[in-house]
């Protein structure tokens, strides 16, 4: 019957396909537009919204997941917003257009990530996940293999909301290590990136996002900070000072690898919410202003301790790292660092204004390696907030100096051969700490010391004059009365006065082999509450649809304020990540952390101390793998069009276009749901787009029927890979 | 002058013309009728759905829309209208002992009141279904816009009509809504369908 009825008007079928081929390039750049958002964050007063803060934005998910900068969509002394509205790029030649609300799943304020979610309408309606039209969206790639003269593509709205969406291409001019996350912690660019761009996306010449363009604005910390009024926010008729303003960064250069965002985007895609049930609700703040100390520089890093210390570097210089300690710094701390060689600003080194993502306490790098150092005098100024807070002086160039000097610490126990055993950084509870070290160019009677610190306190100090070979490795020890107790330890190696060695380690946990034993009993169970959960019976697998999963474990001999990692995977991919200071009893049983409505999956909790991986274990839930995104990969063809009225040539509103699955023709669709591929629906100009992609070389159909019109049907409609896009005209005919 | 009246000559026809005449119009008129005929047949032409696990079977017209993943049992589509598409959606829920059919109604209400603009409850009433079993009604509107966000949607204003009854300790929900002009008309279809709804 439908065979009959659609080959009478088969011939009817006027279609005229426009599809173009558009380069690689500018097919990429085209997406990246589109899904590209900018972000009001606002405050409700009497009805009204105020805008608190501004940035942009991406969709890295077709249901609308949207990364962005934290620092201006969390709630903050600076963006004192409660609504977060999402514009979108109705055309990509006209400023974006405020179409939804969203409302932040996951934020890690020290990296300055957000991801983002859009939940309501405009209006404020709910809108379902399954509800959410099909939104373009940017594909996620690895920032890893991102190196030196890479391009760039960085995508944004460089005014307030005032400006179409724009491009601006540039180079990795350097990329910059830092002891937090996955490496490396930042890529510099010289392009032109204007501060309202921060939080939009970086992508590679493939189109892929690989980055977030990032800077923070410094308003109420500096007095040169930006900052814009343009709404008469008190309703006194003026837009002047008075008003609230709506901060903005500096020029950006400074793009953070995605890499860093991954686990919070698979967290949130995953619907896993992780909830450290003992831990503390909120860690204090500190009370007293940040500071920094020790500042140096080494020619490089191993687990995060500097290898040596140094005063210059030789020609050819390609890898160096400045140290210094920091304490009272938090995430809303802005710090930059500013790099001159001989006197002259060197961009290249510099690193923006940007929030800070280490602890409250500790021993922080920036550097970077395999980076070429020209030749000069360097003065490296750190400025915290936008004060300067301290600077170091290096000289790069001439020849190598075979200068005495102590490098590479490693921490251990000696066996009773003498040998150091342990895993070079943690050690437990016991008498006596070993450290090792090697020495070169040293000379004879030359005085050297060594200075033992235990959490910030000096505990001993041995000074001598040199009496072994020249070069070589040395083991020297510490027995501080009482023993080691539970918390951090520092060495400091010192040649004729100077520092040349520094690294730190921590006492924790029983001795048992090579790694101590801090955490133990690691287990899972699911439970109605905590409480419960402590009672229940440990599980290696669980059924679908459980409502959580608790991990529980044991701990021993933790001192406060040692840092320690969490970490959660699911089928081997880290979703959550969180590195705190230890804020509990030193020794205690069933620390609980859970993780709420698991999907299907096979989970592993991690927990580390100085990235050592010291326990982990694998539950599964379900079959024991997430399940399938069908929509994961934006890949396909686009395909958009006009409805028109043959007779008069003007679009047709309100007609619907069915386009059907690849496995059907048009003759032999019998109106099931799943023969369809996608539904669109002509506005009022006429114009239609099928949300969802079409796979390339894959053939689909296309029907229509309309009351007043012949009914169309066309089939084989086709795309290769090189018509990323396609622009149909339908003509009606009335019958 | 004198005029001259004549007749024109009677036109003499055969009775084989005047069978051919006879025959001509009747097949004149059977045609029309077989075309109308056929025209209302293909209008009318119903699709079977039957449903095992629900227990329930139905007819629905040809030409629309059927779908079954969602929140509901089944729900078919006009997709041929301009406009807000015509649905009607089955769908079921368990009761309690003590739920009535107000409380269905009142959930139903809250939950579209957040998802739908101007969501608006009209009244409620009595449905007699096929079976001459009392059914209870709820009549609302809401406006309807088509979601995509890159265009430039038309907004409609739709009417619509909740058939609850609850049987077997679970509520059986037959919504039907319709674009506001075609409301009272698409009622029809409404009638057709819930006669052949078997539950």
């Amino acid at each position: 019957m439908l065979k009959r009825c659609f080959s009478a008007v088969l011939l009817l079928f006027l279609l005229s396909v426009k599809a173009w081929t558009q380069s690689a390039i500018s097919l990429d750049i085209d997406r990246i537009k589109r899904a590209t958002v900018f972000i009001y964050q606002a405050e409700s007063v009497n009805n009204d919204l105020v805008i608190k803060c501004v940035s942009s934005g991406t969709l890295v998910s077709a249901d609308g997941l949207i990364i962005s900068n934290a620092h201006s969509v969390l709630p903050s002394r600076l963006c004192a917003g409660d609504q977060l509205i999402v514009a979108l790029n109705v055309d990509l030649s006209e400023p974006p257009i405020p179409k939804y609300r969203a409302e932040v799943f996951s934020a890690d304020e020290g990296l300055d990530i957000a991801i983002l979610r859009i939940t309501r309408e405009l209006d404020g309606r709910l809108i379902a996940r399954s509800e959410l039209p099909i939104l373009p969206f940017a594909e996620i790639s690895s920032s890893d293999d991102v190196s030196l003269d890479d391009t760039l593509i960085v995508a944004g709205f460089p005014d307030f909301g005032n400006e179409a969406v724009a491009t601006t291409r540039g180079t990795v001019t350097a990329v910059i290590s830092e002891p937090v996350g996955p490496r490396p912690s930042w890529f510099k660019t010289r392009a032109e990136i204007p501060g309202a761009m921060s939080g939009g996306g970086a992508y590679s010449s493939e189109g892929l996002l690989i980055g977030i363009p990032t800077s923070a604005p410094l308003v109420g910390l500096a007095a040169a900070a930006s900052c814009r009024y343009f709404a008469d926010t008190n309703r006194d008729g003026l837009v002047n000072a008075s008003d609230s303003c709506v901060p903005i960064g500096d020029f950006v250069s400074t793009v953070r690898p995605i890499s860093h965002a991954r686990s919070l985007i698979r967290g949130v895609r995953n619907g896993l919410t992780v909830n450290l049930v003992s831990g503390p609700a909120e860690p204090p703040l500190p009370l007293n202003p940040p500071r920094v100390s020790r500042l140096f520089f080494a020619p490089s890093v191993s687990d995060g301790a500097p290898s040596t210390v140094v005063g210059s570097m030789p020609n050819n210089t390609n890898s160096l790292f400045f140290f210094f300690d920091y304490r009272n710094m938090t995430p809303e701390t802005v710090y930059e660092l500013r790099v001159s060689r001989d006197g002259i600003p060197d961009a290249t080194f510099s690193l923006p204004p940007v929030r800070w993502s280490g602890r409250e306490n500790g021993l922080w790098y920036i550097g970077s390696r395999e980076q070429a150092w020209a030749n000069g005098a360097y003065e490296f100024t750190l400025l915290i907030n936008g004060t300067s807070v301290g600077s170091q002086r290096i000289i790069v160039g001439g020849s190598a100096v075979n200068r005495s000097q102590f490098s590479d610490i490693v921490f251990g126990t000696l066996d009773q051969s003498g040998a150091l055993v342990g895993n070079g950084s943690i050690l437990p509870l016991g008498e006596i700490a070993s450290a090792r070290f090697l020495y070169a160019n040293m000379t004879l009677d030359s005085p050297w010391s060594a200075i033992w610190y235990f959490g910030g306190v000096e505990v001993a100090r041995s000074a001598d004059r040199w009496s072994d070979e020249s070069h070589g490795a040395k083991v020297i020890r510490v027995a501080p009365t009482g023993g080691l107790l539970p918390g951090r330890y520092r060495l400091e190696l010192y040649i004729d006065g100077a520092l040349s060695a520094t690294s730190d380690f921590i006492v924790s946990g029983r001795a048992a082999g090579p790694l101590p034993e801090i955490f133990s009993r690691l287990r899972y169970v699911t439970a109605e509450s905590p409480s419960a959960a402590r009672r229940a019976t440990a599980l290696s697998s669980f059924p679908t649809s459980i409502p959580a999963l608790y991990a529980l474990f044991d701990w021993h001999l933790i001192a406060a304020g040692t840092p320690w990692t969490l970490r959660w995977l699911v089928d081997d991919q880290v979703f959550f990540e969180t590195t705190n200071p230890w804020q509990t009893v030193e020794s205690g049983s069933d620390y609980t952390v859970s993780l709420a409505n698991p999907a299907d999956g096979s989970y592993k909790l991690q927990l580390l101390v100085n990235n050592l991986k010291l326990i982990e274990q694998e539950v599964i839930v379900g079959i024991g793998q997430l399940p399938i995104d069908r929509l994961a990969r934006f890949e396909g063809a686009i395909l958009s069009g006009k409805v028109i009225d043959a007779a008069t040539g003007r679009g047709i509103p309100s007609i619907t276009i069915v386009l059907i699955g690849a496995d059907y023709t048009a003759s032999e669709f019998d109106w099931r749901e799943d023969q369809v591929y996608d539904l669109a629906t002509s506005d009022r100009n006429g114009d239609f787009q099928f949300p969802r992609p079409l796979a390339f070389d894959t053939f689909y159909s296309v029907v229509i029927e309309a009351d007043g019109f012949i009914p169309h049907a066309a089939d084989e409609f086709y795309f290769s890979a090189d018509q990323p896009y396609a622009n149909i005209e339908i003509a009606m005919v009335h019958g | 002058m004198e005029f001259e009246t004549g007749r024109t000559p009677a036109i003499q026809i055969t009775p084989r013309q005047r069978w051919s005449i006879a025959i001509t119009y009747f097949l004149l008129v059977a045609g029309f009728a077989l075309g109308v005929n056929q025209r209302e047949s293909t209008l009318n032409l119903a699709s079977d759905y039957s449903n095992l696990e629900a227990g329930i079977s139905a007819k629905y017209p040809a030409r629309w829309l059927l779908e079954e993943t969602g929140s509901f049992i089944f729900r078919v589509r006009d997709m041929a209208h301009r406009g807000f598409n015509t649905v009607i959606e089955v769908s079921a829920a368990p009761v309690g002992r003590d739920t009535s059919e107000r409380n269905i109604f009142d959930l139903l209400t809250l939950r579209r009141s957040q998802v739908l603009t101007d969501y608006a409850v009209l009244g409620y009433d009595n449905y007699l279904l096929a079976d001459d079993t009392l059914a209870v009604s709820m009549s609302y509107s809401f406006v309807a816009r088509d979601s995509s966000p890159f265009l430039e949607g038309v907004s409609s204003i739709v009417n619509g009509l909740d058939i609850l009854t609850i049987r077997r300790g679970q509520a059986l929900v037959v919504s039907f809504r319709a674009d506001a002009d075609i409301y009272q008309r698409e009622l029809e279809t409404l009638r057709w369908f819930i006669q052949h709804l078997e539950f």
